[in-house]
């Protein structure tokens, strides 16, 4: 797969801090220019990858069973959940709309969620996908989490502007909460997870393929 | 992994289970926790679900109607469905776990939807925010009901508008509104609820709230009045269109009053008539209950139509009930042919038999077997000459006879009927025309003519006024032979002069005057005769023209005649004594008594006053005939003729016993004339009084 053998810093004796990126050499505990704490691995990094991951998925059962938007007109209430909506849009013949509110809000965080979980799960055992796909997928996790928060933004958005009273209200439903809370436990799990992980296997690999040799 | 493991292996030795486990792992425990809890205490503070069926489901959604109790929501409807085969429409209610005890078979639901009516406009919020499901029940916790079934109306009495709770019950002819309200001197007061029809007796009964406070205007002497609709009085001041207000001309309405003060206070429950209006309502203080009737049933065997519904039933002219139904019956086993008799059903009012004990239908039932078995039949009979309608009578017969109930089941107890009595002249309209017709009153007007005529005649006649010149020539002749030394041709000229007197009295007699009079009068007489015949009303008048003709009778004439005829006794006695000397002193008081008596008659100027008002009557008499189809008019004038009459005969000696007596026999006339008068004012006033003999 590799025809340059890539060599982690670990091989090379020195730890790369991760609040800064400055390299240290292995033993130094505290980064001399961030002051954070230098850790060769995060061995509690999948731990809390898990827990966060957990408390993610938690949260957006609520969100997808709780109706997001409570809208009130003059005569009417109408709460819709995410899916509900998106459907309802699609049969009053907005199938484009529709599709971008099942993608921003069913699609990626569930992407999400398969995309840590296959991380967190890749790095403890052998994967099919290369380390560089690995670290890709990774790096848009991590890309996609600040945009997660749009769904929630459009729902604050309304509810602030459609305030006409008795006419007509617009008012945040319980699953924007929830949703609102998958998107940051998600974002705390996919940053909880030590990329550097991935490349250990690598090393791994190259250990097992040395020895087998 | 062969290199790393000296390295992994030294430094878990020292770090505790507890630092190797990250804590961020108490998040998703905590979350964890969390739901749990908040699941936890939903479905333990979740109240039980109950179900509710309805006829109408119209707007009731599922998790968006809620269920209230006193306007407070309690309940949220979790599912609306149908029940096994469609016929209702069920709603499944979550229900408050607080109120949920209370929930108990007493309870009631009703949806409460925006209403229009007469009487204003209720639940005008659920226009908007669509119908909701309202709920009641008492606040005692009783046996839990998951199952009950809606209403289609709201319960009348409800926690939230206390009253006190009443049922009113409707006669035959009543009407009860649902929901009508019910006025206090014009106020509302309360609200009559569902009526239905009493399953023991054949009336509607209906409950009926009285809001509080004003429960305490009702006791027992209380009295309940119907005032839907309208009533329209024309009368001398006007046309007067009365209701009580829209809503009660629309949709109806109850009015009640104590009539008497002191009646018991009530409790809830009590049951009050109904009355028609606010008359019957008042005078019913004093009477019985009309509401229990006793149902007889009479089938007759004359085919005769005009019996009707709400036809009269009378009891020795006395109205004890009336006519319930009519229908035709074929009953081959009782009467042996298939003809249809007529089957009348009569509703009777034993308060109206006047039974002392108490008016109960049972009571008027027997004491109408005891009447039936002493020969009490029912029969048809004419109601009235204009109606032209029938009554049912009940008459004895004479032939006793039993109260029979012909069907055990039917319960309705018949009474045997008579012939029907009806006179052909009174069954139709006609035969009162015909005897309208009949009226001889051509012939009364000829005869009072006649009558007038010949009392006429008789003053004018040249005889009666020849009376007085004679007689003053007589008592000339004798005062001449009074005055003549020539006694010795005395009794000769006395004698010639009775014997002259003698033919003017003969004259007299021969004239028949008073017989005359007498014959007039009695002509009169028998014209009013007549007219009593036909008429009922004019007896007063034939009296008083027999009173006239019996005065006339009476008249001094008579007496004048008889004096004179003893007079002229006197005078052939003085002749014929023997006490003859002196004659000169008797004749001259006889002669002067004579002479004073026909100086009576002479100076009275009676005959020609007679003639004159006699000729007035006359003229009166005249315009009669010439007016007598303008019969007021005609009395008018004739009172106005007599009166003047009357004033002529006042103008003259009232000492004196003719004038008074002709005075009075016109004053009599006067009177007769009076009472023509009123009954000519009577039968303007009231044509059928004279048709009904009232």
């Amino acid at each position: 797969m590799s025809e340059t053998p890539i060599i982690t810093a670990r091989e090379m004796g020195v730890v790369g801090c991760r609040g800064c990126t400055q390299v240290w050499p292995q033993g130094t505990q505290t980064c001399g220019r961030c002051g954070k704490r230098l850790q060769l691995r995060d061995h509690k990094s999948l731990q809390r990858v898990w827990a966060w991951w957990i408390v993610g998925m938690l949260c957006y059962i609520p969100a997808n069973l709780y109706p997001m938007l409570r809208t009130r007109t003059l005569f009417t209430v109408q709460q819709d959940t995410i899916v509900g909506g998106a459907i309802e849009l699609f049969t009053h013949g907005a199938p484009f709309v529709a599709a971008i509110i099942l993608f921003a809000s069913v699609v990626i965080p569930l992407g999400k969620f398969f995309a840590i979980a296959y991380l967190a799960v890749s790095v403890q055992r052998r994967s099919a996908a290369s380390f560089e796909q690995r670290q890709l997928l990774y790096e848009v996790v991590e890309y996609i989490g600040r945009w997660s928060m749009i769904d929630i933004f459009v729902v604050a958005i309304l509810s602030s502007l459609v305030q006409l009273r008795t006419l007509a209200a617009i008012d945040p439903g319980p699953a924007s909460l929830f949703f609102a809370l998958s998107v940051i436990f998600t974002m705390l799990s996919a940053q909880s997870f030590d990329s550097r992980m991935i490349w250990d296997v690598q090393s791994r690999d190259k250990g097992e393929a040395e020895s087998g040799h | 992994m062969v290199t790393d493991a000296p390295e992994v292996t030294i430094e878990p030795r020292r770090k505790s289970v507890l630092s190797r486990v990250s804590f961020v792992w108490l998040i998703p425990i905590a979350a964890l926790a969390i739901a749990l809890g908040v699941a936890w205490d939903s479905y333990s503070s979740q109240g039980p679900l109950i179900t509710l069926e309805f006829q109408n489901g119209a707007g009731i959604t599922k998790d968006e109607t809620v269920l209230k109790y006193r306007d407070i929501t309690v309940g949220v409807v979790e599912d609306v469905g149908f029940s096994a085969g469609l016929s209702t429409v069920v709603v499944q209610v979550r229900l408050d776990k607080d109120v949920a005890p209370y929930v108990d078979s007493g309870a009631n639901f009703w949806v409460v939807r925006p209403e229009l009516t007469a009487r204003g406009v209720s639940g005008l919020d659920t226009v908007l925010s669509g119908v909701f499901i309202e709920g009641v029940w008492d606040d005692v916790i009783g046996t839990t009901e998951t199952r009950f079934m809606g209403l289609e109306t709201p319960p009348l009495f409800r926690p939230s508008k206390p009253g006190l709770e009443i049922a009113l019950r409707a006669t035959a002819n009543g009407q009860l509104t649902e929901n009508a309200p019910i006025f206090f001197h014009g106020i509302e007061v309360g609200r009559v609820g569902k009526a239905r029809i009493s399953p023991v007796t054949n009336f509607a009964i209906a409950e009926a709230i009285i809001y509080e406070p004003h429960g305490r205007l009702i006791n027992k002497s209380t009295r309940f009045w119907d005032t839907s609709g309208f009533s329209v009085n024309i009368g001398a001041t006007g046309a007067e269109i009365d209701f009580t207000s829209l809503a009660t001309l629309i949709s109806g309405g109850i009015s009640f009053d104590t009539v008497v003060s002191g009646g018991d206070r009530i409790s809830d429950g009590e049951v009050f008539q109904i009355y028609e209006d606010e008359e019957t309502a008042r005078n019913s203080v004093f009477n019985a209950s009309e509401v229990e009737t006793l149902e007889l049933s009479a089938i007759f065997e004359d085919n005769i139509a005009g019996l009707r519904v709400g036809a009269d039933v009378e009891l020795a002219g006395l109205k004890i009930g009336e006519v319930q139904s009519v229908s035709g019956v074929i009953d081959r086993a009782t009467f042996g042919d298939s003809r249809v008799r007529l089957n009348a059903i009569l509703s009777i009012q034993p308060a109206r038999l006047g039974l002392e004990v108490q008016a109960s239908p049972a009571a008027a039932l027997n004491f109408m077997a005891g009447r039936v078995r002493d020969g009490l039949r029912a029969r048809l009979a004419s109601a009235g000459l204009l109606a032209g309608g029938l009554k049912v009578e009940l008459v004895e017969s004479g032939q006793p006879g039993a109260l029979s109930i012909p069907d055990m089941t039917a319960t309705i107890p018949q009474i045997p009927t008579a012939e029907s009595q009806m006179g052909d002249a009174g069954a139709s309209v006609e035969g009162v025309i015909t005897r309208v017709s009949n009226l001889p009153i051509e012939e009364l007007m000829a005869s009072a003519i006649d009558f007038l005529n010949s009392a006429q005649d008789f003053v004018a006649s040249d005889e009666l006024r020849g009376v007085p010149e004679e007689a003053v020539g007589l008592l000339e002749d004798v005062r001449g032979l009074v005055g003549s030394d020539e006694v010795q041709n005395v009794p000769v000229l006395l004698a010639a002069t009775l014997t002259r007197l003698e033919a003017v009295m003969a004259q007299l007699e021969e004239q028949q005057l008073v017989a005359r009079l007498v014959g007039a009068v009695d002509a009169a007489a028998e014209a009013a005769a007549g007219v009593d015949s036909a008429v009922e009303g004019v007896p007063e008048l034939v009296a008083s023209l027999q009173g006239v003709a019996a005065k006339a009778e009476g008249l001094a004439l008579e007496e004048l005649v008889e004096e004179i005829n003893l007079l002229a006794g006197n005078a052939a006695r003085v002749i014929g004594t023997d006490a003859f000397n002196a004659l000169p002193a008797d004749l001259s008081a006889a002669l002067g008594s004579l002479q004073a008596t026909l100086s009576d008659v002479r100076d009275g100027g009676v005959i020609e006053n007679a003639n004159a008002a006699l000729a007035s009557a006359r003229s009166a008499a005249d315009a009669v005939a010439d007016a007598a189809d303008d019969l007021p008019a005609l009395v008018t004038r004739m009172s106005g003729v007599l009166d003047q009459a009357a004033r002529t005969i006042r103008g003259y000696d009232r000492g004196n016993e003719l004038g008074r007596d002709v005075e009075s026999a016109l004053r009599e006339i006067q009177e007769a004339a009076r009472a023509l008068a009123s009954l000519a004012k009577t039968i303007e006033r009231n044509p059928s009084a004279l048709i009904r003999g009232r």
